[in-house]
């Protein structure tokens, strides 16, 4: 408030008490926004846990064969590679974010002489690289949702430190103001009057 | 063949490769003549090479593929795998199992191959195809695997480690 300079008039106290309105329906707007923000968060952090323990379990599942990967007769990296990651734009809890569909992988094709473990690495892989890319998608996701609950956070500082403490200061100091002039017309019109009655009576 | 024969160290399976490929390839070439060493590179066991000179081991290559095949389409059939000579039990276990299974039945299959051919250039085609065998199975490794596995999934994060 302080610096603000205030229009001690009935019209000021007016638009005070309409921004103190207006700020006071607001506020449970941005927190209710807060907190939802903060539980999809949450939801999209524990997805991302879960994701990751499937993507342990299967590392774990695949442990007793790994060492055939390092089969000097195969490079495993020539038959799978990602092409891209198809996402979908949809909104969650008021924000615009890509949620993961799919992945799209460049497979070549097996021939007869490959070792038969390469068809379960691929299949492995491609499990492994749709979660990762799932995780990767989550974790957007959670930045886009994090920048939001900041703003929102501001806003909901704003209403509850700066305009309705504002509002409610200006809104009583104009009321003391007016109330003071009101006083001092009466108490100038009984002077006024008293003197003329005094003047008459002379 | 009988110098290069002799002069070669035996091999059995699961011991480390005594000698490499290229090595024998060396020792072959200057024992050999042109044609038998030309016959000797297009035997592979790694490319199944069909076309062979040999026709036992032209037979066996070829079986090979064709139970590879087999059992990749009964997999996509959703069925079980019926392979001409590989044994069933050879696609039981996991997929490293498997394939120290099928390298098994195929040393079996090359020991019979050679029973009395000593000294042949039979003998010298099978011990290129043991030899390929045996390397590739000293190849396997856990943490090589696992690094190869990492690299694949998650090349970013295996990056940050390094």
């Amino acid at each position: 408030m302080a610096g603000i300079k205030i229009k001690y008039t009935k019209t000021e106290r007016a638009r005070q008490k309409k921004i103190l309105k207006v700020s006071e329906r607001m506020l449970p707007l941005f927190e209710a926004m807060e907190k939802s923000l903060m539980a999809t968060i949450n939801t999209i952090a524990e997805r991302i846990e879960q994701i990751r323990e499937e993507i342990e379990k299967n590392r774990l599942a695949a442990e007793p064969w790994t060492a055939v990967m390092s089969d000097s007769w195969i490079n495993i990296g020539e038959f799978i590679s990602v092409n891209k990651i198809i996402t979908k734009t949809v909104d969650v809890a008021g924000v615009r974010v890509q949620q993961y569909v799919n992945v799209d992988f460049n497979v070549m094709p097996i021939h007869e002489d490959t070792p038969l473990w390469v068809d379960d690495a691929i299949e492995l892989m491609q499990e492994q690289l749709q979660l990762l890319a799932e995780i990767d998608c989550l974790k957007e996701q959670i930045n886009l949702l994090e920048e939001e609950l900041l703003d929102v956070r501001a806003r909901v500082k704003l209403f509850e430190n700066r305009r309705i403490p504002n509002a409610k200061l200006a809104i009583r100091k104009i009321g003391q103001k007016l109330q003071d002039d009101e006083r001092l017309t009466i108490a100038t019109a009984k002077v006024v009057k008293t003197s003329k009655q005094k003047e008459g009576k002379l | 063949m009988v110098y290069l024969m002799t002069s070669l160290p035996s091999l059995s399976f699961d011991q480390v490769p005594p000698i490499t490929i290229d090595e024998f390839n060396d020792e072959a070439k200057s024992q050999l003549s042109a044609r038998h060493f030309r016959l000797l590179e297009s035997v592979d066991i790694q490319q199944l090479n069909t076309e062979v000179g040999k026709k036992s081991i032209a037979s066996f290559l070829q079986t090979i593929k064709e139970d590879l095949a087999e059992v990749r389409k009964a997999k996509v059939q959703n069925r079980q795998a019926q392979p001409v000579r590989l044994p069933k039990s050879a696609l039981v276990g996991n997929p490293l199992e498997r394939e120290i299974k099928i390298l098994q039945w195929q040393w079996q299959e090359l020991l019979d191959m050679e029973a009395g051919k000593t000294f042949t250039l039979t003998e010298v085609l099978v011990y290129k195809l043991k030899l390929q065998i045996v390397s590739r199975l000293h190849s396997f490794n856990q943490k090589e695997g696992a690094k190869v596995l990492a690299s694949m999934v998650n090349p970013a994060k295996n990056k940050e480690d390094n």
